[in-house]
């Protein structure tokens, strides 16, 4: 008997494309066609109203009006700012959710309680969770205000969304508020897929709580940290409605991220320039996944 | 090799990851609509839409709006009206988005269109209203709404002028007898009003977004210059200067609000509605709030001071430019719409919902009869000054002006106006 005929790659590939139709046609419409559609726009030239006037060439990325160099625009601070927004909230985020998930997966009265608690921030919008904030940041009438001067902790009211610098910081506060409880959860399904009998044979080994939990516990759940650490670069360095509702300072300020820095653009230069900023964007967040790959190296092998 | 494939499997996840991540999206409109049902008949237009974009100045806006809409279908039942209205805050922004999506209102209502008149996107508003219509507006106010090009592109539909309002309590207690009239006599209002504590602040400057254009303006005005400079309009210009450095002066007097550069008009009417504000320059709209929910403030107005003493008269109009859509019909069902709305029985209930004054002779004339709460902003209405809207340069000064002028709080007025003026050079 003759060995069946080995049918050719290419047949194979043909025969599976009924199945991956579907996702191929929502790739090329929710992903390539708007990406092709802002390489374009960001070649062309509007007026601030929109209005298309013809081809830009790089104009809008390095004209006179373009995105890395309108005038007055502090483009090296924005920068920096972006790095900063994404490690420190990606970071204390992750050191946050590593401890609460912990603690959420030792076996305790109230556990389930306390793990709904935990849940709330990300079931709730991001927009009205950031909107809570500004109001309670208020000088005049907000709540948390109050409570910094009635503690004496401030001596007056302190416009915590009036300056650039303070918009910031209680961003990067807000910012790590909503990302715990998706990360906490990431983590604590890692934990509870630590099989006990590793665990208990190192006991048995003579190993002490702290060798059990970074020689065994942790390497375990890098696969986990990787997907929680990758997924919330890609979400902080995006978002924009966390920066947006609490910098209450108009303009090019120094509060700014390249992703808020896209808006300003959008509203006063068109949208070929915030488009080319979209695509530098889009570069630059490739660039802090590169790095964060090559250091971390989460995909390694344990 | 597995290992490989599996590593390219792993970069091209996350590759389209970062991608669909990284791109963002332009948000949606979504119109509100109104839906009339009818069957044709003599003298009627075919089944049309035709599509109003407009700002909400009042929580009456809408209601506003849809009586206009519900006559204009009583004569026009196969025409569908659809109407989308936005707060002021973002609306110039919302506007970009329809324009971009060659979505064009039939009927917009707006605060400027020279871009759109020069991006040859509009009719000419004489096109779309019947020459009554055109004839019932003031036309010192008509005039407002002429392009550089001589042409008018765009007719008033609202009209407001500025005054100092001022505490008269506060006045009072601080012990200042008149309303200021010079610079140097606001300076030293402000001072003693800021000098009674308690979160009392002298003098309201709304350097934010929304009015830092109109606000600085103002101060320009009052230092006796103009943003037109042999007919082109120049931020860095030496009466500009003064005018920075008489606002810098009270901000770093301690005699305006905190924070300044980010106030916008709004949150300095609020602190005037509750007394913690000597004196803001306001408008009609805002002080109809104050004497309906805050009756224990009391307050009066005044000319707005100016460094030698003559009043600053300022005046704002909104206006409403049609977009052709090249569709006849539309253009027909617009112009009837436009010649209702500016119709006595409709336009008088419209523009009261405003809160602000009315464009058209009759009107005006009635409300100087009846409306004594606005006396004087009517008399104010008789002398003022426009900003420069019918330049198209003005746009970009103006959103220069909205975005850096606040920065006044933290920089030298000279360095703000040089900031201002490179980024109107960028885009020259």
């Amino acid at each position: 008997m003759a060995p069946p005929q080995r049918r050719g790659r290419w047949q194979e590939t043909l025969a599976a494309l009924p199945w991956l139709a579907p996702t191929l046609v929502l790739i090329a419409g929710v992903v390539a066609y708007p990406t092709i559609l802002m390489a374009w726009t960001a070649t062309r030239k509007y007026n601030s109203y929109g209005v298309e006037r013809g081809s830009a060439g790089l104009d809008n990325f390095i004209g006179p009006a373009g995105a890395l160099t309108f005038p007055t625009v502090p483009i090296p601070r924005i920068l920096l700012n972006t790095v900063v927004w994404v490690t420190v909230v990606v970071f204390i985020t992750l050191v946050l959710s590593l401890l609460l998930a912990q603690f959420l997966n030792k076996p305790f009265r109230g556990r389930k309680l306390l793990r709904l608690i935990i849940i709330l921030p990300w079931a709730s919008s991001v927009v009205m969770t950031t909107t809570v904030f500004n109001y309670g940041l208020q000088p005049d009438v907000g709540l948390f205000n109050r409570l910094l001067v009635d503690t004496g902790i401030l001596d007056a009211a302190y416009g915590f969304t009036k300056n650039p610098t303070s918009a910031f910081w209680v961003a990067v506060f807000v910012a790590i508020y909503v990302s715990l409880p998706f990360t906490t959860y990431t983590i604590l399904a890692g934990l509870q897929s630590v099989p006990d009998d590793i665990l208990e044979a190192a006991h048995v080994d003579g190993a002490n709580t702290v060798q059990r939990y970074w020689r065994i516990v942790f390497p375990l759940l890098r696969p986990s940290m990787a997907v929680a650490a990758l997924i919330n670069i890609i979400n902080v360095f995006n978002s924009l409605p966390i920066l947006k509702i609490l910098n209450e300072t108009p303009g090019y300020n120094t509060g700014h991220t390249t992703t808020t820095l896209i808006f300003e653009y959008k509203a006063q230069l068109g949208p070929g320039v915030a488009s080319a900023l979209s695509l530098v964007n889009f570069a630059f967040c490739l660039v802090v996944i590169a790095v964060y790959l090559a250091v971390v190296q989460p995909t390694r092998e344990v | 090799m597995r290992r490989i494939t599996k590593a390219a499997i792993a970069f091209g996840a996350v590759f389209s990851l970062a991608l669909a991540g990284c791109s963002s999206g332009a948000p949606a409109t979504t119109p509100a609509t109104t839906t009339p049902a009818g069957t044709g008949a003599a003298g009627q237009l075919p089944a049309t839409t035709i599509k109003i974009l407009a700002p909400s100045y009042s929580e009456s806006s809408k209601t506003d709006w849809e009586k206009i809409i519900t006559e204009f279908n009583k004569k026009q039942p196969n025409v569908k009206v659809e109407l989308q209205i936005e707060g002021w805050d973002n609306f110039s922004s919302k506007v970009q988005a329809r324009i971009q999506a060659k979505d064009y209102p039939d009927i917009l209502n707006d605060n400027a269109f020279a871009g759109a008149a020069e991006a040859g996107l509009l009719y000419p508003i004489t096109e779309v209203m019947s020459e009554a219509t055109i004839k019932s507006i003031e036309p010192a106010l008509l005039k407002n709404g002429t392009g550089a090009d001589g042409k008018q592109w765009a007719a008033p539909d609202i009209a407001s002028s500025r005054l100092l309002a001022y505490n008269t309590d506060l006045f009072a207690k601080a012990g200042v007898a008149a309303a200021p009239k010079t610079w140097a006599e606001l300076e030293d209002a402000a001072k003693k009003i800021a000098a009674l504590g308690g979160g009392v602040a002298g003098y309201g400057l709304p350097l934010g977004q929304e009015e830092a254009q109109v606000e600085s303006s103002l101060w320009l005005w009052g230092a006796g210059g103009d943003w037109a400079v042999n007919g082109k309009l120049v931020a860095n210009q030496p009466t500009a200067v003064e005018a920075f450095a008489q606002m810098k002066k009270l901000v770093d007097g301690g005699m305006t609000q905190p924070n300044a550069g980010a106030t916008n008009r709004q949150q300095a009417a609020d602190l005037f509605n509750n007394g913690k504000l000597g004196m803001m320059l306001s408008h009609s709209g805002l002080l109809k709030e104050t004497r309906e929910k805050f009756p224990q403030t009391k307050f009066d107005l005044a000319p707005i001071p100016s460094k030698s003493g003559t009043p600053v008269a300022f005046g704002v109009t909104d206006f409403i430019i049609a977009f052709d859509n090249k569709d006849a019909n539309r253009k027909e069902a617009t112009k009837q719409f436009l010649d209702i709305m500016y119709s006595d029985a409709l336009y008088e209930g419209w523009y009261k919902g405003t809160g602000l004054l009315p464009v058209t002779t009759s009107q005006i004339a009635k409300g100087k009869a009846s409306d004594t709460n606005n006396a004087k902003f009517y008399e104010a209405l008789s002398y003022v000054k426009f900003l420069p809207v019918g330049n198209p340069q003005w746009d970009v000064l103006q959103k220069a002006l909205q975005g850096t002028a606040g920065t006044i709080t933290s920089d030298t007025p000279e360095n703000v106006l040089k900031k201002i003026q490179a980024q109107v050079d960028a885009q020259g």
